[in-house]
């Protein structure tokens, strides 16, 4: 299934059930043909009785007509054997399709079981207590730091907050007073270029 | 649907291969997008010459004008060169109309196959052609060897396998 678009050398893709599906669907075919032709045969002896009876030839119309009433339980017997060829190749084709799930279900396995081999519990649990050995590592260079500003420090750090908070000190430039310049096409393009590699990457 | 002539049908001297050449190549360029309209509208797959003579195509009963015998030919062999058209036998009294390239009629089959999710799937020739589900299909209908041909270049193209049977020919379609 991999290569569906594979050139090499193809060796047929064929394959045994193909062929079964298509001897069934030909059996079909030539049902439906027998089908068509005794259909069109009943329509003629349907108009050829009427014609008989027409002309007094009561006692042939009805032979014509028991004729016509055997044909048309052949024609529901066809039917009913289109029908079940119809099935079977139904059953068929959705067997490939339960082989294909069960194969697809075997990669999923076997990747997850390599992926797990890969993986093991007391890695992850060796992996997870270093990571909470570097964090604790962290906190305490953290104090450390921390530590290190001078009371001094820490004053003029509380002053810088209470002046933000207070507004003071705060200049805002000045508003433009002319209009914003409508974005140029050349800009959009640039803007759709640098969209596009995104998306290219993604598909990727 | 009636078929739509073209107004040249309506002139007689059409009707007469033209002796100037560059004349003669447009009359014979009308002539053969004409008959590859008309076997379209039709759907003709097939020709024979002598009936063609008797078809509307090359008689136009209204004017009284009929193209002859050799100019039929010549405008035949024209299809021929186009590649429109293939003779069945030596003497050329038969032949093969294409007004849709195999490729093109592969190329609709299986737009036709991959809409209806059929892909991976196995058909009969019949079904195909003759089937209840195409009935609504440009190619229902499509005469076998037609068909055969179209299903052939899909299979140059990867895209379709056609599978040889005891009694009679099928395709999976990939």
């Amino acid at each position: 299934m991999g290569n569906v678009f594979g050139r090499k050398g193809r060796p047929s893709r064929v394959t045994e059930q193909d062929r079964a599906i298509l001897q069934l669907k030909q059996q079909r075919d030539k049902l439906r043909q027998y089908q068509k032709r005794i259909t069109l045969q009943l329509e003629k002896e349907r108009l050829l009785a009427k014609q008989l009876l027409k002309d007094g030839k009561k006692e042939r119309a009805l032979l014509l007509l028991k004729k016509k009433r055997y044909q048309d339980g052949l024609l529901d017997k066809t039917e009913n054997q289109i029908a079940n060829l119809e099935r079977m190749v139904q059953d068929i084709e959705f067997a490939q399709i339960e082989i294909k799930v069960i194969e697809g279900l075997k990669v999923g396995n076997d990747c997850l079981k390599r992926m797990h081999e890969v993986m093991s519990i007391e890695d992850v649990e060796r992996i997870l207590e270093e990571t909470q050995d570097a964090i604790e590592y962290q906190r305490q260079i953290d104090e450390l730091l921390a530590g290190a500003l001078t009371e001094e420090d820490e004053e003029a750090v509380l002053a810088e907050l209470e002046a933000i908070a207070l507004g003071e000190d705060v200049t805002l430039p000045e508003v433009p007073s002319e209009p914003l310049p409508a974005e140029t096409e050349g800009e959009l393009e640039r803007n759709k270029a640098k969209q596009k590699p995104e998306r290219e990457m993604l598909a990727a | 649907m009636s078929f739509e002539w073209p107004w040249q049908y309506n002139f007689p001297p059409f009707f007469t291969l033209q002796p100037n050449v560059d004349t003669r190549q447009k009359q014979l360029a009308a002539w053969c997008s004409l008959v590859l309209s008309y076997c379209r509208h039709r759907k003709l797959y097939t020709l024979d010459v002598m009936e063609a003579q008797e078809s509307p195509v090359f008689n136009n009963k209204k004017i009284a004008r009929k193209l002859s015998m050799e100019a039929i030919q010549v405008v035949f062999e024209e299809l021929r060169k186009k590649g429109n058209l293939e003779w069945m036998d030596k003497n050329k009294t038969r032949c093969l109309v294409m007004w849709r390239r195999p490729e093109e009629w592969g190329k609709l089959i299986y737009q036709w196959v991959s809409k209806n999710g059929m892909v991976n799937s196995v058909f009969t020739l019949y079904e195909l052609s003759n089937g209840d589900d195409t009935e609504n299909e440009e190619f229902h209908g499509l005469e076998e060897w037609m068909l055969l041909r179209s299903l052939q270049a899909l299979q140059t193209e990867g895209k379709a396998e056609i599978i040889t049977m005891d009694d009679g020919k099928g395709v999976k379609f990939f």
